[in-house]
């Protein structure tokens, strides 16, 4: 049982810190086709429910971590296709099974978190420029708790920390940048940065100015490079580097990390998606 | 060609800056990290006895029921009271009025003592100016009990200022497995001169040193043997030392079964049978043959602050883990010496204390001691 529970406790990290590989077509303001699927190891399974919806959840994290992602689609403006984005999560049943004693205990045992809803909005604009897809995306996190949420409870590792830490601060905001390149009719490159804040958080009596508005910020990039087989199987190869203030100072690190043998590895993921008839 | 350049620039630029090892280990010297208080006072050494206090003071955490080491469940101290203690901590220090302070177990970014840079603190809040701070654990996050990121280790403080401050690496526990061991205390002695109290051109020395607590192989018998080659290398090459730290061994002729004592109520294992075969981490000190006798060595070539005939005297126990409980049902506050000051010099007579009234502040008690530099 603990051997089990460590393991989905593993996974749940592990697929986090490969868990922002989608390609081009997630992140940017464009749709699934109507009824395509697509699905990754590490990624959510993602369907196009009409010509204007699209549904995404992970669906291995679900009874741990429910959660589900909407995008839709709305009219053209400047050029740009335009989409919003609304994602909700039920962090607590996860991190509840973090807070324990021994090897996988991520949050001191003695915590127990309290029912807590996260909600994220995204604004998407995708246009062709430059030869390239680019996408801008800005939006704001909200933490929702509903009980005593021990400020301690937080995990201070890249892509957790600025994520959870909504819930301590009860809102963030994000901006970004995609820039998707084709190189070939089957390879294609995909940049991007994402910008997040924390406004107010942690910031010490003595700040002022831009550090007391940014708070605690991160700073992500990410470099893939994404074979397409077919219109049914991708390959997708890559880093993720996070740069973010955590209440011990910054810190940069580049993804996925072993920390065993304290060395950085390309992430590889695999993409599977179809149409329904 | 100059944006590819730029680009495989930045990239390896971002592989150095964030492939750091998790978890940091060290060469057999290294240099420490050096300190200054935010505002220094000046000392001019006017040749008058030199004041010394060794204190482990347990990450400002004070008689925590902590999750590693004393029956507890927490692994995070409260932040608020970890200020308190480590304010409080500050204020015994001025009080004793040392010159020279060495310290175990001090965090500088620890989650389980809210990221305070203890050392940093110190010098702000005592008349110490001057540190040397030698990491024993520094772990970007532990993945078990919610401990996450540990910086924590050895410092010396001084009024004086510190040069040529040196990391001495001691042996890992060989009882481990490479899992535990990688995110595991490296052990280290922290050394450093303090030029300002040279004696007729003989060199004066600080050194700090927190020997192994829970090895059941003969990791300890290593650092104590380390420890005295770094003692006589000072010696032989007629120079002056003030030594001391948690040694974690007790004096010959102490109890060395404590198990029963440090047993906590969940234990698999009935240590109060008489003669039981497995012992507590941590709580026996007879886990070789030598180890009941291990710091005769120490006696026998240098001078402690506390009498050879005091050692085993319980006026001068240092230690007893948090939760340990008397046969009454209270609280022990000390039942065993852990803790030792020496020198190759002299101390001044009866000046050799064990502040046990700040059993409070942390689970080990301060030793202190007045060395004469210029007695023979």
């Amino acid at each position: 049982m603990h051997k089990s529970r460590n393991l989905i406790l593993w996974f749940f990290v592990f697929s986090f810190c490969l868990g922002d590989m989608q390609n081009w077509r997630s992140h940017s303001a464009n749709i699934l086709p109507q009824k395509r699927w697509e699905v990754g190891l590490f990624q959510p399974f993602r369907y196009g429910y009409s010509e204007t919806l699209e549904y995404s959840a992970y669906p291995l994290w679900f009874f741990i971590m429910p959660n589900v992602t909407f995008k839709k689609s709305h009219e053209n403006f400047s050029g740009y296709n335009v989409a919003t984005r609304w994602s909700l999560f039920y962090p607590t049943p996860i991190l509840n099974m973090a807070s324990k004693k021994g090897i996988g205990g991520f949050i001191d045992p003695t915590f127990e978190i309290p029912p807590m809803i996260g909600f994220s909005l995204s604004l998407i604009m995708t246009k062709p420029m430059f030869g390239s897809e680019i996408t801008l995306n800005s939006g704001i996190d909200i933490g929702l708790t509903f009980g005593d949420l021990d400020a301690r409870s937080n995990i201070e590792l890249p892509l957790l920390y600025h994520r959870l830490s909504v819930f301590h601060n009860s809102y963030g905001l994000h901006t970004g940048l995609d820039i998707e390149n084709s190189i070939t009719k089957k390879l294609s490159t995909l940049v991007d940065v994402d910008f997040s804040i924390l406004p107010g958080m942690d910031s010490k009596e003595t700040d002022s100015g831009i550090s007391k508005i940014l708070g605690e910020y991160s700073l992500e990039h990410k470099f893939l490079l994404i074979y397409e087989k077919s219109k049914r199987f991708r390959i997708l190869t890559g880093y993720k580097f996070v740069f973010g203030e955590y209440p011990f100072g910054p810190e940069s690190r580049l993804l996925p990390f072993l920390p065993l043998v304290d060395s950085w590895i390309p992430m590889i993921e695999l993409q599977w998606g179809r149409s329904l008839r | 060609m100059r944006q590819i350049q730029f680009v495989i620039a930045s990239v390896l630029l971002l592989m150095i800056a964030g492939c750091e090892p998790f978890a940091k280990s060290y060469a057999d010297t290294s240099v420490p990290k050096m300190y200054e208080a935010g505002n220094v006072s000046n000392f001019d050494y006017v040749g008058e006895p030199i004041k010394v206090i060794t204190w482990n003071i347990r990450f400002g955490a004070g008689r925590l029921e902590w999750i590693i080491d004393s029956c507890g469940e927490m692994a995070l101290a409260d932040y608020d009271s970890v200020e308190i203690i480590m304010q409080r901590i500050a204020d015994t220090l001025n009080v004793i009025d040392a010159d020279i302070v060495l310290l175990q177990e001090v965090d500088i970014e620890s989650k389980r003592s809210g990221f305070m840079d203890q050392v940093q603190f110190l010098l702000d809040n005592t008349n110490l100016n001057y540190g040397a701070y030698a990491p024993m654990m520094e772990v970007d996050f532990v993945f078990s009990d919610g401990l996450g990121r540990i910086n924590t280790g050895n410092a010396i403080l001084s009024k004086y200022e510190l040069t040529e401050a040196e990391r001495i690496k001691l042996s890992l526990r060989t009882d481990q497995s490479t899992l535990v061991q990688y995110g595991y205390a490296r052990r280290n002695i922290i050394k450093a001169k303090i030029p300002d109290l040279v004696q007729a051109g003989k060199d004066f020395y600080a050194v700090n040193i927190h020997a192994t607590a829970f090895a059941t192989d003969k990791t300890k018998e290593k650092h104590i043997e380390r420890y005295l080659e770094e003692l006589s290398s000072i010696s032989d090459n007629g120079n002056m030392f003030v030594s001391g730290g948690d040694l974690n061994s007790v004096p010959t002729g102490s109890t060395i079964d404590f198990c029963a004592n440090d047993m906590c109520s969940n234990d698999e294992i009935d240590y109060t049978i008489e003669g039981h075969e497995e012992h507590r981490e941590g709580s026996y000190f007879g886990n070789f043959d030598s180890e009941p006798n291990i710091l005769d060595p120490l006696y026998n070539l240098y001078q402690p602050a506390i009498d050879i005939e005091l050692r085993n005297l319980s006026e001068h126990f240092t230690h007893a883990p948090s939760t340990s409980i008397s046969s009454d049902g209270s609280l022990t506050k000390y039942d065993r010496k852990l803790d030792y000051l020496f020198t190759n010099k002299v101390w001044k007579p009866a000046s050799g204390k064990t502040h046990q009234s700040a059993w409070h502040l942390s689970d080990h008690m301060p030793v202190s001691g007045i060395v004469q530099l210029d007695v023979e």
